[in-house]
């Protein structure tokens, strides 16, 4: 006995343990009847779709899924509740079904009561109840679910944080007790609202509430919880008639539920159905799998703050102040996140425009200062080939200065016999100090003329007359060409032949030019000529000739002789012609050389007239 | 009768400035502009005169109007004055016979000076042509004969050795030589051979 007082006790047991695991390992049917309260709005919409999201994922067995929409917010009554009661005890005769989920307050109440006819034993799932419906309800132990935290005074702290100072707020809605997610807010009202102005808007004709939002106060915010009617007999989805209060409002609209960011709320706490719809399915599936909903206890979720960008910068209302984690929806992208791709291929563009450019400027900078080198270059050669040449010149120079000195000096001795002389014709004697001073004046100039010549000057462009510079340079050149037996003719142009120019490099053209002539008919035994004609050429140039009667340039030699450094003569350095051509050139003027037909070599040089 | 200065300058302030100093000095003075004008005014050779010259002168130069004259038969001094001196120049100019080469600007009594010179020296040559005129016009005056006897005489023949050559008598000789002293005006041959030497018959 005592043997089989044990086994039996053991039996006993063991049927327990059993029946306990299966108890917990029990699989339910893999489907469930979620109930809503929907009228076929978008929030239940994603409410919906965030369950399925999260069902359709589940990897073992296929999860089927039922639905009812109760439409309660538009219908409701005992009858109607019976005739639901009714329909959908007949409709899921025979389905196996897993689990209720049942969606909001009003849905939950119903299934609650409904639970001991029909579902008997089956585990319920509740969302979106506040922890108010919750202690209402009283759900027994195994009935576990979502809890939705969503009292009015979020709603007011963000019309706070919107409207600085706010003094007032405006509440828009239908009657409370038409209401099924906002409704507590009525019992929080006193107690929030303490301090604030409150304006109620509740269960009035839409015409009215759209008249009135008009003209809201200053620092004034609306809340808005849900509007189904307009109070005359026409219905709308809440989120309809919040489009149809924002076309209207002149004040902000703090909202809480997610599909009111869209007709015009600015945000606010919100209810977030995907997240919701996703918390219901994924404490339903663990019920399907096996475990008890007595161990699940019910999760907080589903709200979430949410900010309607275009809002935001109609009530300037900055990102900062907002509260922390807030998630903004509608954000115009920037002209840079719209169009990535192009704004990076304009920047680049822009960029490589101006690097060209400041390459462009570079490069026009340095030639600039390439040019004014140049310049500089040629101003100095110019003089260091003057002071080279006037050495060559002295000759010239002492003569232009011997004569008037000679002339002053003989007349200075006359009028010293004179005024010894007995009876001095002093009418004579101020003719004769008369001629010393115009002698003395004329030395002067010669020595003025000479210092300008070797001034290291800059390049100065003036109106020059081409006939003066080749007539002053001849008569220049008269003694030294008299000393090498070389007849000097020049043919001058009947007209002044203006151009633009520096006279003193001009003169240096010419100059050089003759004296090369010069220089290349020294073993001419006799007949030494240097011929100088000035010409208009086509009525925009003038054109200057000196053609010598030497032995001419042999022909291999043309192309080389204004290049720098070319020389034929013992002691030349090559640098006259070369210079001439670089004067000729920053004159914008051509030079070329030319072996005349009998004999003697020509250079000739045209140079634009001035207009 | 005072000598006569011919001035060729270009620079009209020089010829005005050294026609007073000359005038003063007491020449006369003659000015001109360019080499062409005194060609076409020659001076007179006959009278105490010289010639200014500027090297560089418009047209013609200075050196070229020397060269002319020259050809032209002149013997007027010429007295180079120029701005500026240059060896090659000089060189011409003294060659042809210049009296000077002088570089402005010179003192008036160095120039005077060399004016001087000139004229003395002009004067002399001047002189020296006249007595060759009247030596060659008394040569003139001589008979074949007596040219003959002279051409001779002054190569230092004896009598009798111009009488063999002339085929004559030694007698006939002494009486032509006698006559050539008295038509040549010397009274011995140490003279006559000078005057053959001057007229330039003895090369």
């Amino acid at each position: 006995m005592i043997r089989t007082i044990p086994l039996k006790a053991l039996i006993v047991g063991l049927i327990a343990m059993l029946a306990s695991a299966c108890l917990a390992q029990e699989m339910r049917p893999h489907s469930i009847l979620v109930l809503d309260q929907s009228d076929g709005g978008p929030f239940y919409h994603q409410l919906f779709s965030g369950l399925r999201e999260v069902i359709g994922k589940h990897s073992d067995v296929h999860v089927t899924v039922y639905n009812e929409s109760l439409d309660m917010s538009r219908f409701g009554g005992k009858a109607y509740e019976d005739t639901l009661k009714r329909y959908i005890k007949e409709k899921y005769q025979g389905k196996q079904i897993g689990a209720i989920v049942s969606v909001g307050a009003g849905t939950t109440g119903l299934v609650l009561n409904w639970r001991d006819e029909l579902w008997t034993g089956i585990p319920i799932v509740f969302a979106m109840l506040d922890e108010l419906d919750v202690a209402r309800l009283k759900p027994p132990p195994d009935v576990t679910g979502v809890i939705v935290r969503l009292p009015l005074a979020d709603s007011v702290k963000v019309a706070q944080t919107v409207v600085p100072g706010l003094d007032t707020i405006v509440l828009v809605g239908d009657d409370w007790d038409r209401l099924v997610v906002f409704r507590n807010w009525k019992d929080e009202l006193s107690t929030v609202a303490a301090g604030l102005q409150v304006i109620e808007m509740v269960g009035q004709k839409m015409s009215d509430i759209r008249k009135r939002v008009a003209e809201l106060p200053p620092r004034s915010a609306i809340i808005y919880s849900s509007i189904f009617s307009d109070g005359e007999g026409a219905f709308y989805p809440p989120f309809v008639a919040l489009g149809m209060i924002a076309e209207a409002a002149n004040r902000p609209i703090v909202v809480a539920a997610e599909t009111f960011l869209a007709p015009g709320g600015i945000g606010g706490i919100v209810l977030t159905p995907s997240l919701i719809g996703a918390n219901a399915a994924t404490i339903t599936l663990r019920i399907l799998d096996g475990e008890r909903p007595e161990q699940i206890p019910p999760v907080h979720g589903g709200v979430k703050p949410i900010f309607n960008w275009p809002q935001l910068q109609r009530w300037n209302v900055s990102e900062t102040t907002l509260p922390e984690g807030s998630e903004i929806r509608f954000r115009e992208p920037t002209f840079v996140e719209r169009y990535r791709w192009q704004s990076l291929a304009i920047a680049a563009a822009l960029l490589v425009q101006a690097g060209l450019i400041m390459f462009l400027l570079h490069e026009r900078h340095m030639r600039h200062d390439a040019e004014v080198e140049s310049q500089k270059r040629m101003t100095e050669l110019a003089h260091v080939n003057r002071q080279a040449t006037t050495s060559e010149l002295s000759s010239s120079i002492a003569h232009e200065l011997n004569q008037p000195l000679g002339s002053i000096l003989t007349n200075a001795e006359t009028a010293e016999l004179m005024l010894a002389s007995d009876n001095p014709d002093l009418g004579e004697i101020r003719e004769i100090l008369a001629d010393i001073k115009r002698d003395d004046q004329r030395a002067g100039e010669v020595i003025r003329r000479l210092r300008g010549f070797l001034k290291r000057t800059p390049f100065e462009i003036r109106d020059i007359d081409l006939n003066e510079i080749m007539s002053e340079t001849f008569k220049f050149l008269s003694v030294q060409a008299s000393a090498r037996n070389v007849a000097l003719d020049l043919q001058i142009a009947p007209g002044a032949l203006r151009v633009r120019g520096d006279a003193i490099q001009l003169q240096q053209v010419v100059l050089n030019l003759v004296v090369n002539s010069m220089d290349a008919m020294t073993a001419v035994p006799y007949g030494r000529r240097v011929i100088g004609r000035i010409k208009l050429n086509d009525g925009s140039s003038a054109a200057i000739s000196i053609s010598d009667s030497g032995p001419g340039i042999p022909p291999d030699k043309l192309g080389k002789v204004f290049d720098p450094f070319f020389t034929t003569k013992d002691q030349g350095m090559g640098i006259g012609l070369s210079i001439a051509r670089t004067i000729i050139l920053a004159h914008k003027g051509q030079i070329w050389a030319e072996n005349l037909n009998n004999g003697g070599a020509a250079f000739h040089f045209t140079l634009p007239l001035t207009a | 009768m005072s000598a006569r200065i011919y001035v060729v300058d270009d620079d009209a302030s020089f010829r005005t400035a050294i026609e007073r100093r000359l005038k003063l000095a007491g020449y006369q003075v003659a000015t001109y502009p360019s080499a062409q004008q005194l060609l076409d005014c020659l001076p007179d050779e006959n009278e105490p005169g010289c010639i200014l010259l500027d090297v560089q002168i418009p047209g013609m130069s200075g050196p070229d109007l020397q060269g002319r004259l020259h050809e032209l038969g002149s013997v007027l001094p010429i007295v180079f004055l120029t701005g500026y001196t240059d060896t090659p120049t000089t060189v011409r100019a003294v060659k042809a016979g210049a009296e000077d080469f002088l570089t402005k600007p010179i003192g008036s009594e160095q120039l005077l000076g060399v004016i001087e010179r000139a004229l003395a020296r002009h004067a002399t040559e001047r002189c020296e042509r006249q007595k060759l005129a009247e030596m060659r016009a008394l040569v003139a005056d001589l008979t074949a004969r007596e040219r003959q006897v002279f051409g001779l005489v002054v190569r230092g023949k004896l009598n009798k050795q111009t009488a063999h050559d002339l085929g004559t008598t030694e007698r006939t000789i002494k009486a032509h030589r006698h006559q050539v002293m008295e038509k040549l005006k010397v009274r011995s041959l140490a003279e006559l051979v000078t005057v053959a030497e001057r007229l330039g018959l003895l090369d």
